[in-house]
């Protein structure tokens, strides 16, 4: 052990021989290598179970073919792709989708915003408020559906009993067309308002304090103590939010699975169960490849113009 | 058919072909875990120290075959006992049974299994799916195998065994829709007991059970989940079937098929009959709980609900055969077993003799006493054990009875799609958001497209 690690001592003095020539020479490859090696199973992981996966879905995208069948499947351009275009429930399943995540992801912000500007306190109390809105994060979803679905059960829920005591009618919650898809935005705005309330707070209190002293010796009103200083300091987070918010809300699944099934009558019907009824259920494989496909270019571009249009507006101190 | 537990997969859209490769993968590890737990139990019959003299020294080693199934709870541990006893009483096969989640589920799993190479034997296909998985050469004719054993079963339940005149599948946990009666109710109405034998008596029995408090309904006198099981029920009770002879058109858009949608929305509007909220299953379990509750008095629902019916309420429960409207009718429902085309000649022999056995009298008579699903061979209604366990509670004897009547679903390629399209438009008609002739038009064209596939 010794003797090895005092060679290269030796050789860094003496004419380095041919051997030791090689041996550096192998070293240095080493070097180079070994931050792949480092990154290789996270690499191998990544190509085999994201990159891969994306090209071959979007490769099955073109050609028709059915789980039934896996030995026959042809070639059909484009077809897919049109055929999903001109169908009329794709387009109301779009819509429905774009409903969802507008609604959920401006409702949802500024109500985690609202509650950040009024947890982010010091006294205890705001700690246990903190936590209680933040517990349904860590709930599975799917309980989070089941339990909601009792709750909006028109006859024997407790929201209606609720209404009904202080003599209101009873809503139709998931029962009908209209109101079904705001039950989902109003699960969905639940059970994220706490990850984000948190996020705000955490960058809230990451905003210099000396700021905020120096608006204070300014007599700046809270509003533009707000609009001046606390908004624009928080945009990294409000952008990290929206982006994160957006493409979770169009991957919306569980939720519709458990609680509608995509009804009542299609109404709230969206692309991932779309994908998953087209692919699963009715083994139309390209159908649900290009569904995959157009529901991976709409995020991918959802998120490029948020870089684009928001990225340049967001003050990274 | 009807007891589906939600199980619920997060999945990723963006990953279909991975999805598929992965699942069969996970198929293949199920299988042989529930191969060694299943030895544990049996294992003398995979000794291979049979002593007994055999022609061929080859087949001293038992034949090994996978038999994939898709009920769980009590139902999925008979299973388990029934396939034990199989292995321990046939010491030339080995089966290894392994649980794949519900039909659907496991519908997805064969087929990707079957692609992956790494096939079960034997499986459950779900009966309106049997005739996409013939058309695609999943599954194996088994007319050679059983020669003329199939004349055993009861003639009813084998309409959706034959796919364009071959046998491909035998019945197995096969269930129907019943008209449930709250006789407690019936009875204090001074109304027959028996219950309706008509729609216009279902309709006057329903007028006279429901009651109003008020401007609220405090009873409804019927309720069904608006379903496409019930739905052909009531179109072939009106003399009219669901696809064209030829199941290249739906043929619903016709009489026989605006009937059953007029039907129920008269009722609805009228007051006396409640459609229970929620999606598919979810509204199945509603008009349960609303008939358990008292607050239906009558309801559609399977024979496979009987038990817990029967066990929940406090009020008797009597079933009846679904009214009639020209005439009796309904659908089956449930699962058959079948055999797959890729496995070996000795496998599929193997895997016939499973089935010959898992459905013979002996077997299929306690299946149904304790599941509640229909027996499936003559012998078997006819039993002294049946017939002692109808005596007992005759309720149970309803639904062979109108087996009489029962026509198969319909079973093309593209009719798991077609019946989501057709429910669809139902809900459209009975919502009001479409008229009746509306409705059907829209499901006649798409069943146009899907049915040319």
């Amino acid at each position: 052990m010794r003797k090895a690690v005092a060679a290269p001592q030796i050789s860094g003095i003496s004419n380095p021989t041919k051997q030791q020539v090689r041996a550096g020479v192998t070293q240095a490859w080493m070097e180079r290598l070994r931050p792949y090696l480092y990154v290789a199973p996270a690499l191998t992981f990544f190509f085999l179970f994201f990159l891969f996966p994306i090209a071959y879905v979007i490769y099955l995208s073109f050609f028709d073919w059915t789980l039934l069948n896996l030995e026959e499947m042809d070639w059909v351009g484009f077809e897919n792709y049109s055929a999903l275009l001109a169908e009329s429930d794709f387009h109301q399943v779009l819509w429905n989708s774009l409903v969802y995540t507008v609604s959920t992801v401006v409702l949802g912000i500024l109500l985690s915003f609202l509650l950040a500007l009024w947890l982010n306190k010091k006294a205890k109390v705001y700690g246990v408020i903190q936590a209680a809105v933040f517990s349904p994060h860590i709930i599975s979803l799917v309980s989070v559906a089941m339990l909601w679905m009792w709750l909006m059960d028109p006859q024997y829920g407790l929201l209606n009993a609720l209404l009904e005591m202080v003599g209101l009618p009873g809503y139709t919650w998931l029962a009908e067309t209209k109101s079904a898809m705001i039950s989902l935005i109003l699960v969905s705005i639940w059970k994220g308002v706490g990850y984000n309330t948190l996020v705000f707070i955490a960058g809230m209190q990451s905003i210099p304090r000396d700021i905020y002293e120096a608006a204070d010796l300014d007599q700046s009103p809270w509003w533009r103590t707000l609009t001046r200083i606390t908004i624009p300091m928080l945009s990294p987070t409000l952008f990290f939010l929206l982006v994160i918010n957006t493409v979770s809300s169009f991957q919306v699944f569980d939720t519709i699975y458990v609680m509608t099934q995509g009804g009542p009558i299609n109404s709230t019907n969206m692309l991932v169960f779309y994908i998953y009824e087209q692919g699963m259920d009715f083994y139309n494989g390209g159908a649900a490849s290009a569904a995959s496909v157009i529901l991976l270019g709409l995020v991918g571009i959802l998120t490029f113009l948020h870089f684009r249009v928001m990225g340049k507006r967001v003050h990274y101190q | 058919m009807k007891k589906e537990e939600i199980f619920v997969k997060k999945f990723q859209a963006s990953m279909v072909a991975c999805v598929l490769s992965v699942t069969a993968i996970l198929a293949g590890c199920g299988t042989n875990q529930q191969a060694s737990g299943g030895n544990q139990g049996t294992t003398n019959t995979a000794a291979p120290a049979q002593t007994t003299a055999s022609a061929q020294p080859a087949s001293d080693k038992p034949v090994e075959i996978d038999f994939w199934y898709a009920l769980g709870g009590r139902n999925g541990e008979m299973i388990q006992e029934m396939v034990k006893k199989f292995n321990e009483t046939h010491k030339d096969i080995v089966v290894k049974a392994a649980y794949q989640g519900n039909y659907y589920e496991n519908h997805s799993k064969v087929l990707a299994a079957v692609s992956a190479g790494n096939q079960p034997d034997v499986t459950m296909v779900e009966v309106g799916s049997i005739g996409a998985f013939a058309d695609a050469k999943v599954l194996e004719d088994l007319g050679p195998y059983t020669n003329g054993a199939e004349s055993k079963y009861i003639p009813g339940l084998l309409g959706n065994s034959y796919w364009k005149d071959k046998l491909y599948a035998i019945p197995f946990n096969r269930s129907t829709p019943l008209l449930y009666l709250n006789r407690d109710m019936l009875k204090a109405a001074g109304l027959d007991p028996e219950g309706p034998k008509t729609w216009e008596e279902l309709r006057e029995f329903s007028k006279a059970l429901t009651k109003k408090e008020g401007d609220k309904t405090s009873t409804y006198g019927f309720s069904t989940a608006i379903d496409i099981w019930f739905y052909e029920a009531l179109v072939f009770q009106s003399g009219g079937s669901i696809l064209t002879e030829d199941n290249k058109a739906l043929a619903i858009n016709s009489e026989q098929g605006k009937a059953p949608i007029a039907f129920w929305t008269s009722m609805l509007k009228e007051g006396i009959m409640k459609a229970p909220p929620g999606e598919k299953y979810n509204a199945w379990d509603v008009a349960k709980q609303d008939f358990l509750n008292g607050q239906v008095g009558m309801i559609f629902t399977s024979t496979g609900d009987l038990r817990g019916l029967k066990e929940n309420a406090k009020f008797e429960v009597g079933a009846a055969f679904l009214p009639a409207n020209k005439n009796y009718g309904a659908p089956t429902g449930g699962a058959n077993l079948v055999v797959l085309a890729k496995s070996s000649d000795e496998e599929k022999k193997a895997s016939w003799e499973f089935i010959n056995w898992m459905t013979d009298t002996a077997q299929t008579v306690p299946f149904s006493l304790e599941s509640g699903y229909m027996p499936v061979t003559t012998e078997a209604v006819e039993s002294a054990e049946m017939k002692a366990a109808y005596e007992k509670e005759p309720n149970f004897q309803v639904a062979v009875k109108q087996l009489e009547y029962a026509s198969p679903r319909p079973m093309v390629p593209g009719y798991k799609e077609l019946q989501e399209v057709i429910m669809t438009e139902l809900q459209r008609a009975v919502m009001g958001q479409a008229t009746v002739e509306e409705a059907l038009q829209k499901a006649d064209e798409k069943g146009q497209k899907l049915l040319k596939k």
